[in-house]
């Protein structure tokens, strides 16, 4: 077990100081957690998630990623396509693209020869019970096997932390479920620490450690025995 | 999938929008080959047409606007017929004119008894005899294109002349001009005792040698005068020069004006396209990669828009040669130097073009770009 992000009081204004959508945040996460974080609409979850990823530049403070101060768009890039997968509440997918294809987009920089990506992506797809649909665009998936694919996606390049935000928000009940089983056992299988955004409690009630935020602001920090803590026994990859 | 595959999707998802750019970047570019190729044309069409009729050598007035106002005096041609190793010298008056206000043509002026007569290829016809009252050879190129035959009458410099033979000559500028007797044309110009230029025939058998002898020797009969080869003569003439320039500096604003389209274009897409890029730089794309998917953009639309280009400045090279007026004076000539000048601005205006809007898409925050559907 050890510290894998660290934000250290960090700050995110817009607007030029008139929105504090995040205020004096400090979070450290371990890399074998799940961790919800929870709020009200507007309350900066988002917001946060981006820092941890670096897809947004905090105003104040620093981010640490596995001990070291990441700074700059070239270096997060590195990061985020060695290190983080990322799973966004819209899936994100690019159109222009087939299923197997949005999933070797993201082994381009990572994994030499196309005949390498394609193998990886279908290997992929299959783990997720996509293997028939490789060739369709996103737009001809239902909304359940989009998100898988995002997922799926986000998995490619065996990231240390996938983040999710509101990965369950467009979706049904049913499809939640499975959607957040799958996110389960990538955790368990992959040895994968997990964060996650949400408002859904059930969603939230799965993690081993809950943050709830207002304001920008950490309100509180707790763990629970979750139900899918991690067995040591999986934590081997 | 491979590095290329996502610049192509993105042309190919906006077809009409890939097209008028590259039609933009394909005007530009034909319009580059066409001026560059006709005005070097011009030039090379002279050149050949005097080398066609026997001429080594030619002797002009130094630095001569157009081939027309060169003036050497009558005066200068028993100095030239006295160098050594020279067989006869013509005094040639030349005109450009309108044959029967339809068509530019060149007229010649040639001395009875010249040496160009001789190699005159006749179609029909015959060469021009003492006694004949205004007669004329045309080439056979403007023979046709103005429906003319020996024993009709065709209107130059404001004289009708009787057409006495139709000749075939390897070279455009011949092909479309008027051959007439010398006399009559100084009397109609008020040119009776100068000569455009003189051309100079050398005894045979001929090698490079011989003639850089004999212009050494020409130029010390004739000082003050140019003298030399016809393609020499082509380039001394400071029109062409000029004509050059012209072309250049047009073509170099409307390929500016291209690059500006290419910017313009990426620059919109990068826009429509901000949301890709943002999720592509979430996937963990390096800015450098992004930069380099939307310069491959642009130097797919560069590179067709160069090739069809010169395909299409070619074809219009053609086609404004076989307009009535331009016959004979505009050849097309498609130089292996504009096409290569032509590729060199397609291939670094269109990413200079496409670099700001790269530049700018890797400026964006991720959280910015995705925030923005
Ligand atoms: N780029 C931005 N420009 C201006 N204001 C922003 C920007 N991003 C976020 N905000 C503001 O910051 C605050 C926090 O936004 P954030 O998206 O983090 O909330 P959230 O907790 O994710 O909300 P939700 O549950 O609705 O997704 C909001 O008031 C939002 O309007
Ligand atoms: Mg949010």
């Amino acid at each position: 077990m050890s510290l894998l992000v660290e934000l250290s009081n960090v700050g995110r204004d817009f607007d030029s100081g008139r929105i504090v959508a995040v205020d004096d945040v400090s979070l450290a996460i371990e890399d074998d957690e799940t961790v919800a974080i929870v709020g009200r609409s507007g309350s900066g979850k988002s917001t946060i998630l981006n820092l941890v990823c670096g897809l947004d530049r905090p105003t104040r403070g620093e981010v640490r990623f596995e001990g070291r101060a990441v700074n700059g768009r070239a270096a997060w890039a590195a990061v985020r396509a060695s290190r983080i997968g990322i799973v966004f509440q819209n899936f994100f997918l690019l159109q222009s693209l087939s299923a197997g294809e949005n999933i070797e987009v993201a082994l381009l920089g990572n994994l030499g020869g196309a005949r390498q990506r394609r193998i990886r992506a279908l290997e992929l797809l299959a783990h997720f019970g996509l293997a028939e649909r490789a060739t369709l665009r996103p737009a001809e998936l239902s909304g359940g096997e989009r998100q898988r694919l995002a997922i799926a996606r986000a998995l490619a390049n065996r990231p240390k932390l996938l983040v999710a935000d509101e990965p369950t928000g467009s979706l049904d009940v049913q499809t939640s479920q499975s959607v957040m089983s799958i996110i389960g056992n990538v955790h368990r299988e992959f040895g994968t620490a997990v964060i996650v955004v949400t408002h859904d409690e059930e969603v939230a009630a799965l993690c081993g450690r809950r943050v709830e935020i207002s304001d920008g602001r950490i309100r509180s920090d707790s763990r629970v025995a979750a139900i899918s803590t991690p067995t040591p026994a999986s934590r081997t990859r | 999938m491979t590095e290329l595959t996502l610049p192509l999707r993105g042309l190919i998802a906006r077809p009409l929008r890939t097209l008028l750019t590259i039609l933009g970047i394909a005007l530009a570019v034909a319009g580059f080959v066409a001026l560059t190729g006709l005005t070097a044309g011009v030039q090379h069409s002279f050149a050949s047409g005097i080398d066609e009729n026997g001429a080594d050598l030619v002797v002009s007035q130094r630095g001569a606007f157009n081939l027309v106002s060169s003036t050497v005096p009558r005066s200068l041609g028993s100095g030239l017929s006295a160098v050594p190793d020279v067989e006869a010298v013509s005094g040639v008056l030349l005109n450009i004119t309108t044959a029967d206000d339809a068509a530019n043509i060149v007229m010649a002026g040639w001395p009875a008894g010249s040496f160009l007569w001789n190699d005159m290829h006749l179609l029909a016809g015959r060469i021009p005899a003492p006694g004949d009252q205004w007669p004329v050879i045309l080439g056979e190129s403007i023979a046709t294109a103005l429906d003319k035959r020996v024993g009709d009458t065709v209107e130059l410099q404001f004289q009708p002349y009787q057409i006495v033979g139709i000749a075939s000559f390897s070279s455009v500028l011949n092909q479309n001009s008027a051959i007439v007797p010398l006399e009559g044309l100084q009397q109609l110009l008020s040119r009776e005792d100068v000569f455009t230029l003189y051309e100079v025939r050398l005894k045979r058998p001929l090698d490079k040698n011989d003639v850089a002898v004999a212009r050494t020797r020409l130029m010390a009969a004739a000082p003050g005068f140019e003298v030399g080869d016809t393609e020499q003569f082509a380039n001394s003439i400071r029109i062409f020069d000029l004509l050059q320039a012209i072309a250049q500096t047009i073509s170099l604003a409307v390929m500016a004006m291209a690059s500006v389209a290419v910017a313009n274009t990426l620059l919109m897409a990068v826009n429509e396209r901000t949301f890709e890029i943002g999720v592509l730089a979430a996937l963990g794309w390096s800015p450098r990669r992004i930069l380099r998917l939307i310069l491959i953009e642009g130097v797919f639309m560069s590179a067709a828009g160069g090739v069809i280009g010169i395909i299409l400045g070619a074809l219009a090279m053609e086609m404004a040669a076989k307009t009535k007026f331009a016959a004979g004076l505009i050849v097309p000539y498609l130089s292996g130097w504009s096409i290569v000048q032509a590729l060199i601005f397609v291939f670094i205006a269109g990413p200079l073009g496409a670099l700001y809007p790269a530049w700018r898409a890797t400026r964006l925050l991720p959280a910015d770009a995705l925030r923005r559907i």
